[in-house]
């Protein structure tokens, strides 16, 4: 049908015509709704008032989902844009296209700003890199899972918040259920009790070192000892009243600690804002996710969550280059410091956190300060970060397994053995699209 | 058929004993103004919810009663900009829906008008041919061609534009099948007549079919309206300008939202008012025009 | 077709011509594209892709989950249909027997038709609200736990509630002009014939309905199958979990939340074939009539 073509290329010419004597005009899809909408809406208002040569418009296309559907769907019609978020779970499949994005370490280079990765913080350095360490996404709105607690609660359960599961099970939750709560809820078992899993005990996730040396041959490593320990132990205290699920909804699980009705509750560093603002019944504070002490002696840092901008192949210089400066304006001190403060997400590089410690922010709010602690703490061979095609959908089956376990459907060996399948297969699948 | 608007006209045979139909009334009535309830109560409960705070929905749920915000939700579902181009609004969604809904009602009519009368007037070879292509497309929802109908979109440069968002829902053969099975039923006597008269088929079309046409086409532009009124997901995937987003797009948008990571004390007044405000003008239509609708809606069952 | 016609032929061509060109851009030419990318495996972003011969559709049919769904899909079908069916009925014969009021319940039974899925969706995500909807404290208080998102039966129930909700409108119009048509001579006689009421339904008037029944039988198994995707969507909040979902939902989970093109596409095919035994069928027992939409 190449009558389209022709249609869509009188269409591009008139529009370039037109648009050639304005500023360079370039868009950034993003899934950030309400108040992380408006202030991701802030920054780039201030980008533009900043200087003159540049305009961006961010658009909230949805869900993380959504936005990488969007933005796979504009790129194979050419109409993408030119940043685009992709979330952790998408990561191998932007990644995994090559072509379909410009590295942002090559883009900045080029484009005259200075790049460094070693002024990122080291948990953020390598999640959204190549097997080589090339940076190609630029990590946005990082996050890390921590655990949020009831301070009151605990004050009234007379307990300190848990170290190791060992001592939650053992001291914490008895003494929280006696006092009248429910000890502990999380928001995203694929993420929480899984990924970060394995990166907080440094387990390998995948084969092919964690998926970054390539899609062939990829298999994932859940069907192991320590996970399903892990799940057999969230069932028992289940059972026992110390644990409740509310579904895969993550508001349906943070809701319940909202509410005072949960006394800790795993969720995302970047949830601190929305926590803050909500002005809660109770005093909260947090600190590191729990590890295993039978796992492991000395528990590792986590991976991060949340999402990354990649800048979209395809454009012409100028608008690469606005591109180019709107990444080095995000990632300035100023506005990463901005961004932190807002909404809880990590400041990303080691200038805005140094900034933040020096501004006396931590000394307000020490536990914003936790997920940027946990992202630095020692890491391991796999700890780096993880990559797996087709992972929306695994995460998909996770969610469904999980829930099933919990609810009584199924049981944790059949779980894993039905997870371990698919996704094994998810892989093999995506492995041939990649041939 | 008989017309539901004579329903309360339909005669009644007289003798029954009388406690029997004492009983019958009250069992009747009573099955009525359950169902009616069932139907009603829900969107009542939504209605008076939107009178209370943000923070007392979040809470308690929905509520009876009222309390003072119920201008303030509705004014800000309505007024209050949002967006990065601070151009949606609940006014600008509605006027988008009903471009949409008007759009693709007209265009609908017109283009599977023009197609039934070509196919049942005229002696074309491949007359059944075209039918038969035309009724194929009732084998494909939307929803599961959604994406490569997106490329084609996108190819013709068509992404936010109202063409884009109103032609591809169009390509389905609903509007046809209705015009040829009311075409055929007009006695063929019609077309030999004005044959006779000297009137050329242009001629036919307009001075003839399409006044006798009137209340059909009445009836299917009701149910045209409400269809694309109703859209989202299509509208979801091809605007992703803000400044076109329909209502029920829209609606979409703040449900997501709502159940958000980190959000602060979600507007659920707002959105409440929001989704009543996406239901009462094809509502209203329904209501008032309600003999065209049940018409449309049970015509091609002849 | 017999009927004397017009024999000029640009015009025809003319008058078919836009809606051929629609049909061809945005259904020939997507239907052609979804079972050509069947057969492959393919990079979302269109860059690799490997053919693959029917191992999309093995995969599919070898996989337990799927069929899970597709036994999912037709026990909410046939609930949808039952349900709405059912309820609509009785409605029909009530509102057809009372003088007293009849506008007024006609107009309150059909209103509904108008709400978007998506808006009784979110409707439903209210009233089935975990913490404070009303009908799960009804439910609760009846002893059953009853959980949306978290429990497969809470959400199935939920999707049933509401899906049936927004469709007895159109089934209750339907029956309604169906009890109306039916010739006053007729319903006189069966008077005479027949005393009981009951009698009278089964025996007189439901044999006369069941064209109308046969006809929307097919409208609600279409219906449930593909109409209720916005409220299956709201309803699971995009995040399906360990809920239920139908086949239409899936094919959109697996092609536009998952990326995979191929295995998406081979389900839209399988589909395409449902919808055309349906079709079929519906064609042979009740000829000419047509669904809108």
């Amino acid at each position: 049908m190449t009558f389209w073509k022709i249609a869509a290329l009188n269409v591009a010419v008139s529009l370039s015509a037109t648009a050639a004597w304005a500023e360079t005009e370039i868009t950034l899809w993003h899934a950030m709704g309400g108040q992380l909408g408006e202030t991701v809406n802030k920054i780039a208002e201030d980008f533009n008032a900043s200087q003159d040569e540049y305009k961006i418009t961010p658009v909230f296309k949805g869900s993380y989902e959504e936005t990488l559907t969007a933005g796979i769907a504009a790129f194979r019609a050419g109409e993408q844009p030119n940043i685009m978020q992709v979330f952790d779970a998408g990561a191998a499949t932007v990644i995994g296209a090559k072509g379909a994005t410009v590295p942002v370490q090559d883009l900045l280079t080029q484009n005259g700003v200075d790049f460094d990765i070693n002024n990122y913080i080291s948990g953020v350095r390598y999640f959204y890199a190549d097997a080589d360490g090339k940076m190609i996404g630029m990590p946005f709105n990082s996050s890390s899972p921590i655990m949020y607690y009831n301070v009151d609660a605990l004050k009234k359960a007379g307990v300190e918040a848990p170290k190791t599961w060992e001592e939650f099970q053992s001291v914490t939750a008895p003494a929280l259920k006696d006092a009248g709560y429910i000890a502990l809820a999380q928001s995203h078992l694929p993420w929480i009790f899984t990924e970060n899993f394995m990166s907080r005990h440094n387990l390998p996730f995948a084969t092919n070192n964690n998926g970054y040396d390539g899609a062939e041959g990829t298999q994932i490593l859940v069907n192991t000892d320590a996970l399903k320990a892990h799940f057999t132990a969230m069932t028992e205290w289940k059972d026992q009243g110390f644990f409740e699920w509310y579904g895969t909804g993550w508001d349906d699980n943070q809701k319940a600690f909202d509410q005072g009705d949960v006394a800790i509750w795993l969720g995302s560093s970047g949830s601190f804002g929305g926590l803050m603002s909500k002005d809660l019944g109770f005093e909260f504070s947090a600190t590191y996710l729990p590890y295993w002490e039978s796992v492991t002696k000395e528990p590792t840092q986590t991976f991060i969550g949340g999402a990354s901008l990649f800048a979209m192949a395809g454009h012409d210089a100028a608008e690469n280059e606005a591109t180019a400066k709107f990444f080095e304006y995000l990632t300035s001190a100023d506005v990463q410091y901005y961004w932190h403060k807002e909404t809880g997400y990590v400041p990303i590089t080691e200038a805005a956190y140094e900034l933040a410690k020096s501004d006396g922010h931590y000394d307000r709010f020490p536990a914003a300060e936790v997920g940027i602690q946990q992202l630095s703490l020692p890491g391991g061979e796999n700890t780096k970060g993880y990559r797996m095609g087709f992972y929306v959908q695994i995460r998909d089956v996770m969610n469904r397994e999980y829930g099933r376990i919990l609810t009584g459907e199924t049981s944790v060996e059949d779980a894993f053995n039905a997870i371990e399948k698919e996704a094994n297969d998810l892989l093999a699948r995506f492995a041939k699209t990649q041939g | 058929m008989a017309d539901l608007t004579q329903a309360g006209a339909v005669a009644r045979p007289l003798t029954r004993p009388r406690k029997r139909i004492r009983w019958n009334r009250i069992v009747d009535h009573a099955v009525l103004i359950t169902g009616s309830l069932f139907m009603v109560f829900p969107v009542f409960m939504v209605l008076t919810t939107i009178s209370f705070e943000d923070v007392d929905i979040v809470q308690k749920g929905l509520q009876i009663g009222l309390e003072g915000r119920m201008a303030e939700n509705f004014h800000d579902a309505m007024f209050e900009a949002s967006g990065f181009t601070k151009t949606i609004t609940g006014t600008r969604m509605l006027m988008n829906s009903l471009i949409l809904g008007f759009g693709f009602a007209i265009g609908k009519i017109v283009i599977s008008m023009m197609a039934a009368y070509a196919i049942v007037y005229f002696r074309l070879r491949f007359a059944t041919f075209a039918f038969w292509i035309i009724f194929t497309t009732l084998l494909l929802p939307l929803e599961v061609r959604i994406l490569p109908s997106y490329e084609a979109i996108q190819s013709l440069g068509l992404a936010n534009t109202y063409t884009g968002l109103i032609v591809p829902l169009i390509a389905s053969a609903t509007g046809t099948f209705f015009f040829r099975q009311f075409f055929r039923s007009i006695p063929e006597e019609l077309v030999e007549a004005a044959r006779i008269d000297g009137a050329g088929p242009v001629k036919f079309f307009i001075d003839i079919l399409v006044p006798l046409s009137r209340t059909m086409i009445a009836a299917i532009f009701i149910i045209m309206f409400v269809y694309g009124w109703n859209q989202y997901l299509w509208p979801t995937l091809i605007t992703t300008d803000e400044g076109m987003f329909t209502l029920v797009r829209g609606i979409k948008q703040i449900v997501q939202v709502l159940s958000q990571t980190g959000a602060k004390i979600p507007e659920y007044g707002k959105a409440l008012a929001l989704s009543m405000i996406a239901m009462i003008p094809p509502v209203l239509i329904v209501i008032f025009f309600q003999s065209w609708f049940v018409k449309g809606l049970t015509e091609s069952d002849k | 077709m017999k009927r004397a016609g017009f024999t000029t032929v640009w015009l025809p061509i003319a008058l078919l011509l836009p809606q051929l060109m629609i049909i061809a851009i945005f259904f020939y030419w997507p239907a052609a594209w979804a079972v050509q990318s069947s057969f492959y495996l393919q990079d979302p972003f269109g860059f690799g892709s490997t053919f693959v011969g029917v191992e999309n559709y093995t995969d599919l049919l070898g996989n337990v989950e799927y069929g899970k769904v597709a036994r999912f899909t037709l026990i909410y079908t046939v609930l949808v249909t039952f349900f709405s069916l059912a309820l609509a009925l009785l409605l029909a014969v009530k509102a057809d027997a009372v003088i007293s009021g009849a506008k007024t319940y006609r107009t309150l039974l059909m209103w509904v038709y108008a709400i978007a899925p998506p808006v009784a969706g979110f409707i439903g995500l209210m009233f089935f609200d975990q913490r404070n909807g009303p009908l799960t404290q009804m439910f609760q208080a009846f002893g059953w736990d009853f959980r949306l998102g978290a429990d497969y039966t809470s959400t199935a129930t939920a999707m049933v509630v509401v899906a049936v909700w927004k469709q007895i409108p159109v089934n209750f119009i339907f029956f309604l002009s169906g009890l109306q048509s039916i010739p006053k001579s007729v319903r006189e006689a069966a008077l005479i014939d027949n005393r009981s009421a009951t009698g009278r339904f089964w025996d007189v008037t439901f044999p006369l309905l069941a064209p109308t029944a046969f006809f929307l039988l097919i409208i609600n198994i279409t219906y449930a199958l593909f109409d209720t995707f916005g409220i299956v969507d709201t309803l699971v909040r995009s995040e399906p979990g360990n809920n239920p979902v139908t086949l239409v939902y899936k094919v959109f989970v697996d092609g536009f939340r998952g990326n995979d093109l191929g295995g998406s596409s081979a389900q839209s095919v399988l589909l395409m074939l449902l919808v055309l035994v349906l079709t079929v069928f519906q064609f042979r027992l009740i000829e000419r009539r047509i669904h809108y939409t």
